[in-house]
């Protein structure tokens, strides 16, 4: 069936790329086949769900061939997917998810709750390579309740069980462990042929949700910005997601071409470690803050896509406060390394890389504006390859990453003192108290604002200068419509896509 | 004769034996984790480093590697969990192809070089040197910036089709053909200017030159039945070294051979990949190198060179 289809496909395409157009001058059919590149290296492909997913090309796939229990909604809030509802106890320790009816697999069978627990007890199990994104949850306590329900079982009381679960929730079939021949999805789209870094998948008209626009997704992977936007300026792609902000304006007012901006996700924070010497003193973090020329750097690193920053951490995460960028304040930050015992000056080493477009720049920059408050860094770049293993998370001075990452996942992989890397030192019993306290509270808005202040005491005294984010930029032809904006995983989620012409 | 072919195998074993043994060190000794890697870099990678038997001492997991591999399972990447040979079945295609058509490009070059550096040694020899040395980057990027950019000729990114093979759009080959097979052939006809230079010391070429034949019918019909052993030599060593040298090329043109997956694969210290790509060029280049050592006789080698040519009169 399929290769039927795939035979009608290639003849198709080879009558179009003959050239073969209608001389009655017929307007010519609109496409079906997106044609999709993004960020992904060969050598990290993967076609596991579970493990870590390092390569935006493998999450894209993932999301068109699976079903997740729930996704980030392009709102800000969470759009259920596999799920139907998921509802907690009082005590918000026991969770009731219930599958929506009339999902299948691609083999025909329905997909159950023993599917759905399998899959997430998987995840669990691979907790080391995905960063422990099942670790609010006691899955061994967890049971099947019938076919369609599952009990979800938290280690403590956890409010946001249902952020928990929009995130890579892959549901696969129950007992599948060997990912290396295609396995049975559920999701709106099938994998037909290709390998994870050059993929072709076709629409899956047994999907539950309304049906795609789309016949055909192609998924590429290609590690490098540059290739990735000369794919679609030479008509070999439709799409091309996260390109340099250079590219974005060697397209600026050509009709043929747009660029989709999905707003501030890519941070380059300069880190400093509490635990280390002269950062173990609040003031000397607060003086180092309020050097940052903000809407400069954001000028020079990003080419002014982006948005100066005021120290959040997750200024995209709808459940961030919304405070203004923070001033520069060169007199203050003097007189509180004075006061810090630093008067005569400072001397420091920042440690960057080149591992993403502007990582060097962001530091140099950053080294011209310290000056002014008595500070002498001297900036040493380290290449990628060794960077994030001796330099990240050991050094105390140095550049980071964070790419719209939300931020309870920021907090557990990196804040709360048993985080597997915190990589500040940021390790304050009362910080994790008032943690637990705020998902252990059921109203949102109450809940919402005990987050935001533990989120205004890390930008007020913890290690990271957050001085702005880069816009997500993609490059698409002029046609493509309906590509998701949202942060993070969200946009991801492509089936929504379509070609106008 | 049989005592030959045992020789020639015994010494290909130890070529690659020597090649994993060196490859093996070169990339444990990179300061990268696979764990780490696979993690992205945050996380535990203690269980990992377990799981994925990293904790071993290094000669161990050399031993458990080589031991499957005589047992015909080269293992799975420690990255992506894939086994090896698929990753290999689905980039392998792509490269013979990329190796085949630079091949096509750099031989007649390579013929033509020789040629004229055999002929006139000081005024060929300088460009072909010059050539020669330009690292391959430089020339992709130039080829690029010429036939894609100011002329638009052709792609300047190579994708291999995602159905269907890399056959299917030629035109994408151009340029990486181009920028693998122009260094190539100028180093390789560097190579055989000295042996062109002695074809044409022969007395028989010499006569032939003196009776006034046509330049390319003196190198196709006196010249190149001489020349057999050292061309096919150099050849060898040019195809070879282009099949060690794909990575880069393909990495410019983002082109999904071998080449690009093994600088990933070396980025991350994922060991099994390496040392498949690698053991796999070796093989190439053994197999050339033995080919070229055709014992005389063969109808391409009729006299190897710097063999006696004692009463070799025609």
């Amino acid at each position: 069936m399929s290769r039927t289809a795939l035979a009608l496909a290639a003849a198709t395409a080879l009558a179009a790329g003959c050239g073969s157009a209608d001389d009655r001058g017929a307007p010519a059919a609109v496409p079906d086949t997106l044609r999709y590149v993004t960020a992904g290296a060969a050598a990290s492909a993967t076609d596991d769900p579970h493990g870590g997913i390092l390569n935006q090309s493998d999450l894209a796939r993932f999301a068109l061939v699976y079903d997740v229990l729930a996704k980030p909604g392009a709102d800000g809030g969470t759009e259920l997917r596999l799920a139907e509802s998921i509802t907690p106890d009082a005590a918000l320790t026991r969770w009731t998810v219930t599958l929506r009816p009339g999902a299948t697999f691609t083999d025909g069978k329905p997909v159950t709750a023993a599917d759905a627990l399998f899959s997430l007890r998987r995840i669990h199990g691979k907790s080391a390579e995905n960063f422990g994104r099942m670790t609010m949850f006691d899955l061994d306590a967890s049971r099947v309740v019938d076919d369609s329900t599952v009990e979800l079982v938290t280690t403590k009381p956890y409010a946001e069980v249902p952020r928990a679960l929009e995130s890579v929730t892959f549901v696969v079939p129950d007992g599948t462990t060997d990912f290396t021949r295609p396995v049975p999805g559920s999701g709106p789209f099938t994998q037909v042929e290709g390998t994870p870094e050059a993929a072709v998948l076709e629409r899956n008209d047994g999907w539950w949700g309304p049906a795609p626009a789309l016949r055909r997704v192609e998924v590429r992977a290609v590690i490098d910005p540059q290739a990735r936007a000369q794919a679609v300026l030479t008509g070999q792609a439709d799409v091309a997601i996260g390109v340099n902000p250079a590219t974005a304006e060697q397209v600026k007012g050509n009709a043929d071409y747009a660029v989709v901006h999905r707003e501030a996700i890519t941070l380059y924070p300069f880190v400093m470690r509490l635990d280390q010497a002269p950062f173990d003193d609040v003031r000397v973090r607060e003086a180092i803050k309020l050097a940052a020329d903000r809407d400069a750097l954001v000028d020079k690193v990003f080419l002014g896509y982006g948005k100066a920053g005021g120290d959040l951490i997750t200024p995209a995460d709808p459940i961030s406060p919304d405070l203004p960028a923070r001033t520069r304040d060169v007199t203050r930050a003097r007189a509180l390394l004075a006061q810090a015992g630093h008067g005569g000056g400072l001397n420091l080493t920042l440690h960057t890389t080149t591992s993403y477009p502007g990582m060097d720049t962001a530091a140099l920059l950053f080294a011209e504006q310290l000056r002014e408050i008595g500070v002498t860094a001297e900036v040493e770049t380290a290449p990628p390859d060794t960077y994030w293993t001796e330099v990240w998370g050991q050094q105390p001075f140095y550049v980071g990453f964070f790419g719209g990452i939300p931020f309870l996942d920021v907090a557990r992989v990196s804040l709360l003192s048993d985080a597997p890397t915190n990589e500040t030192g940021w390790k304050r019993p009362e910080w994790d108290a008032g943690f637990d306290a705020a998902l252990a509270t059921a109203d949102p808005a109450e809940r919402t604002k005990q987050l935001g202040q533990l989120q205004t005491a890390l930008r007020d005294e913890g290690g990271y200068v957050v001085w702005g984010a880069g816009d997500g930029l993609d490059l698409v032809r002029a046609g493509v419509e309906g590509l998701p904006t949202g942060p993070g995983f969200e946009s991801s989620f492509i089936e929504r896509t379509r070609l106008t012409r | 004769m049989l005592l030959g072919t045992a020789r020639a195998l015994g010494r290909a074993a130890l070529v690659l034996t020597a090649v994993s043994v060196l490859v093996f060190l070169a990339t444990a000794a990179l300061p990268v984790d696979p764990a780490r890697a696979r993690t992205g870099g945050r996380g535990d990678v203690t269980a990992l480093r377990a799981e994925l038997g990293l904790d071993r001492p290094p000669w161990t997991r050399f031993a458990g590697w080589a031991g499957d591999l005589l047992r015909g399972d080269p293992g799975v990447s420690l990255v992506s969990g894939r086994p090896v040979t698929d990753l290999l079945a689905a980039r392998l295609p792509a490269t013979l192809a990329l190796v085949a058509a630079a091949a096509l490009v750099a031989l007649p070059l390579l013929l033509a070089g020789g040629w004229a550096a055999g002929r006139r040694p000081r005024t060929a020899a300088p460009p072909l040197v010059a050539v020669a040395a330009v690292p391959q980057v430089v020339v992709a990027t130039g080829l690029v910036a010429v036939f894609a950019g100011v002329l638009g000729w052709f792609p300047a990114v190579s994708f291999v089709p995602v159905s269907g093979s890399v056959w299917d759009r030629p035109e994408a080959l151009v340029l990486p053909a181009l920028a693998l097979g122009v260094p190539a052939a100028a180093f390789g006809a560097g190579l055989l200017g000295g042996a062109v230079a002695d074809a044409l010391a022969l007395p028989h070429v010499r006569a032939a030159r003196v009776r006034g034949l046509p330049e390319p019918v003196v190198l196709l019909r006196h010249v190149l039945p001489d020349l057999g052993a050292p061309l096919l030599r150099v050849s060898g060593l040019v195809v070879a070294g282009m099949t060690a040298s794909s990575a880069l090329v393909e990495t410019v043109f983002g082109y999904a051979g071998l080449g690009e997956l093994l600088v990933g694969a070396v980025s991350t210290g994922d060991v099994p990949v390496v040392q498949a790509i690698a053991l796999l060029s070796a093989v190439v280049v053994v197999v050339t190198s033995t080919a070229a050592d055709l014992p005389a006789g063969t109808p391409l080698g009729r006299t190897p060179l710097g063999s006696t040519r004692s009463g070799s009169t025609r």
